[in-house]
């Protein structure tokens, strides 16, 4: 018997707007004018806080801090593509895509700080904190996705992950239970090229990450990262699928990461900067610019407002971070089980005895009053 | 001699087992060009080639159990799980199989593999890197698990565990890896598994511990000879098959034991230890083994880690505790 094709599969990639600045008219998504103008505020808002924050570790006053810069579009315009009562799940790299949700800056902050109060999404948001171990947050976006599909109010769940995170069995388990149940789920990569020191083409031999949909019944499509008009385009309509009820989605954003891994790596130790410069020259935010100045939605004079607004803005949530004051380290025993048990009860006790011994010896000057529910 | 830190340390112990016995390969994330992001692995690649210094695809499941079939198939896999908060998603691997192939096979299989991680806390490092998950391993039949706490032992139990025919989880404290410092012999050897340091000798009361913990039992104990109170301090570096002779010795000679450790207590490896000691050495005890540790909550961000990880104070409270008991 002669051998027949059972199966055929190819990979689009979508680009609208060039680094230049020209754009597909065709492609072109038909968005009013203040969504244009809020993506590109938020990047750009975004990106004078990524530098602040760098410098910020750099004067030890933030623990390591992993900055975005360079993928300023695949993190804000995801999340713009959604209602708030849909689920978002970043990567830990998600601080931009928060902020695109409306969460303030200063509990990044208080994140990266080592401050476990940073968890304070706005209220009605449907968001999940991040997990720090990559790709275990995956299946539980398909659970998400799951109890969207059971609630029947129209909902979906967006995850994001990493190149490196798609070299995970996490993902398989993820987007086999998505597919299986036809769930309404976009799961995310943000290829940003290295996972640390590991370039992207050391965790998969394929030509794209995108074509992994394919063995799960998922719409596969990569999409230029950088390009904020194809990110918009390719999430609104993987979110309109799901909501629709037509199954999950997995969207590979090609972008760069142009800083380190986190503050505690060097990435000169591993790639050149003939390889960062080609990138620089893809910038998210400078081509939005352009496609704005084109509509002539966008002067010199919008410009600089919005970098002394921006900087403003970022300035207060520093400030905010820097004034919080210290946890109480009574805080620990709170919000462990939804009613604390003997031992913690035992050993809060402890610890406060602890505390006053410290205090007698002036090792812990002054204690704030301790937060959080407890017993 | 040579002083070098715990890092240098391993490093070298490292490169003689690589130079030793060609069977020998280093695998894990970011292990290969980086040398490792705490630059324990730096130069093994130049030397050894990127054939047997390997960067593997973000997978640590898949590292292992790429080690396991490696080590049946007659390789010496060291793989890296790059922080001990991505440990449990290789434990699927180590229950169910690396403790177990051997007796499975009725020894027709062995699984002489290392695996190293980094361990503990107080580097102020982000959420889930700075965990001590110890008592899953140990408690896990068919491993050993080690964990030194000066450069000396580590380079020696690094090669030991290497040459070792059973699996061995290599646990690397991550506030010593440049912190500790001291004498290394510049020659290979080997610091046999299964044997605790006698770190301090004292008469009044035996404190037990393993990696970091040690120098603040160290420090313990020379608070409380200013109070006139003699304590012992031994690291146990092997936590399984742990030295019970060492272990039992120093509670008979003090009668009064406090083990100390950064894992939450309950279930934790010192309640084995302690265990052990109410078991076998009741009758020389004249208190309770009591143990101090974590909380029973998850490790705290790095703001409230040191009110998490036990310090001195909470170690000479318990032995001054133990002592009036």
């Amino acid at each position: 018997m002669p051998l027949r094709t059972v199966h055929e599969a190819k990979t689009e990639r979508l680009e609208i707007l060039a680094a230049d600045g020209t754009v597909d008219k065709e492609l072109e998504p038909k968005l009013p004018q203040e969504k244009l103008l809020e993506m590109y505020r938020k990047m750009f808002e975004i990106r004078v806080f990524d530098e602040r924050a760098f410098r910020l570790q750099r004067q030890g006053r933030l623990g390591t801090y992993p900055q975005i810069l360079g993928q300023e579009a695949s993190q804000i315009v995801p999340a713009l593509c959604l209602k708030p009562k849909d689920w978002l799940v970043p990567t830990y790299r998600g601080q931009g895509a928060y902020f695109a949700r409306g969460m303030k800056l200063r509990y990044s902050l208080l994140y990266w700080g080592g401050d476990d109060r940073h968890a304070r999404f706005p209220d009605g948001n449907n968001d999940m904190t991040f997990a720090v171990p990559v790709g275990s947050h995956l299946t539980q976006a398909a659970g998400l996705a799951w109890a969207c599909k059971l609630q029947k109010q129209g909902r979906v769940a967006l995850t994001c992950l990493g190149d490196g995170t798609s070299s995970k069995g996490d993902l398989h388990e993820a987007l086999t239970f998505a597919g299986q149940f036809k769930l309404p789920a976009i799961y995310v990569i943000e290829n940003n090229q290295w996972a640390i020191s590991v370039p992207r083409e050391r965790q998969a031999r394929t030509a794209t990450l995108a074509q992994k949909a394919d063995g799960y019944g998922a719409f596969g499509l990569q999409v230029d990262g950088n390009d904020a008009l194809a990110v918009y385009r390719a999430v609104s309509e993987a979110v309109a699928r799901a909501r629709a009820g037509d199954g999950p989605s997995l969207l590979e954003l090609e972008t760069y990461r142009l800083g380190h891994h986190t503050t505690a790596d060097d990435a000169t130790r591993y790639r050149s900067e003939a390889e960062v410069e080609a990138w620089r020259q893809k910038d998210p935010i400078a081509r939005m610019r352009k496609y704005l100045e084109s509509k002539k939605l966008w002067d010199e004079d919008q410009e600089a407002r919005l970098k002394r607004e921006a900087e403003e803005m970022v300035q207060g949530e520093l400030d905010a971070y820097e004034s919080t004051p210290a946890p109480n380290p009574l805080n620990m025993f709170a919000n462990n089980y939804a009613t604390a048990p003997w031992f913690l009860v035992e050993e809060r006790q402890e610890l406060e005895r602890l505390l006053k011994l410290k205090q007698a010896q002036q090792e812990v000057v002054e204690l704030p009053p301790a937060e959080g529910r407890f017993p | 001699m040579a002083e070098l830190n715990l890092v240098q340390a391993i490093n070298q112990g490292l490169r003689q087992a690589m130079e030793a016995d060609e069977r020998v390969i280093v695998l894990g994330e970011d292990v290969g060009v980086n040398g490792g992001v705490f630059r324990v692995t730096e130069g093994l690649q130049k030397q050894f080639g990127a054939e047997r210094v390997v960067d593997t695809p973000l997978a640590e499941l898949g590292i292992v159990g790429a080690s396991i079939g490696l080590a049946v198939a007659g390789m010496r896999p060291v793989c890296e799980i790059q922080f001990d908060g991505f440990l449990p998603a290789v434990m699927d691997q180590v229950i169910c199989h690396l403790g177990r192939l051997r007796n499975r096979s009725q020894g027709r299989h062995t699984v002489p593999l290392v695996l190293r991680s980094p361990h503990g806390g107080l580097i102020h490092a982000p959420e889930q890197h700075s965990e001590s998950p110890e008592a899953y391993f140990a408690h896990t039949p068919g491993i050993k698990v080690v964990i030194p706490s000066t450069p000396a032992d580590a380079k020696g139990l690094l090669i030991a565990a290497i040459e070792d025919p059973d699996p061995v989880v290599f646990f690397e404290p991550k506030a010593l890896y440049r912190a500790a410092k001291g004498e290394v012999p510049e020659r290979p050897y080997k610091t046999p598994i299964g044997k605790a340091r006698l770190a301090r000798e004292g008469a009044d009361i035996s404190l037990i511990s393993w990696g970091a913990m040690v120098y603040t039992c160290l420090n313990a104990a020379e608070r409380m000879e200013g109070e006139g109170i003699s304590a012992e301090v031994l690291d146990l570096r092997t936590l399984t098959p742990v030295d019970i002779e060492a272990v039992l010795a120093s509670a008979e000679k003090t009668g009064r034991v406090v083990i100390a450790h950064e894992a939450p207590n309950m279930g934790s490896w010192a309640a084995e230890i302690s265990s052990l000691i109410h078991e076998r050495a009741l009758l020389k005890l004249r208190a309770p083994v009591r143990r101090v540790g974590g909380w029973n909550i998850r490790m705290p961000m790095f703001r409230l880690e040191k009110h998490f990880v036990p310090d001195a104070d909470r170690v000479v409270l318990a032995a001054r505790q133990t002592l009036s008991y």
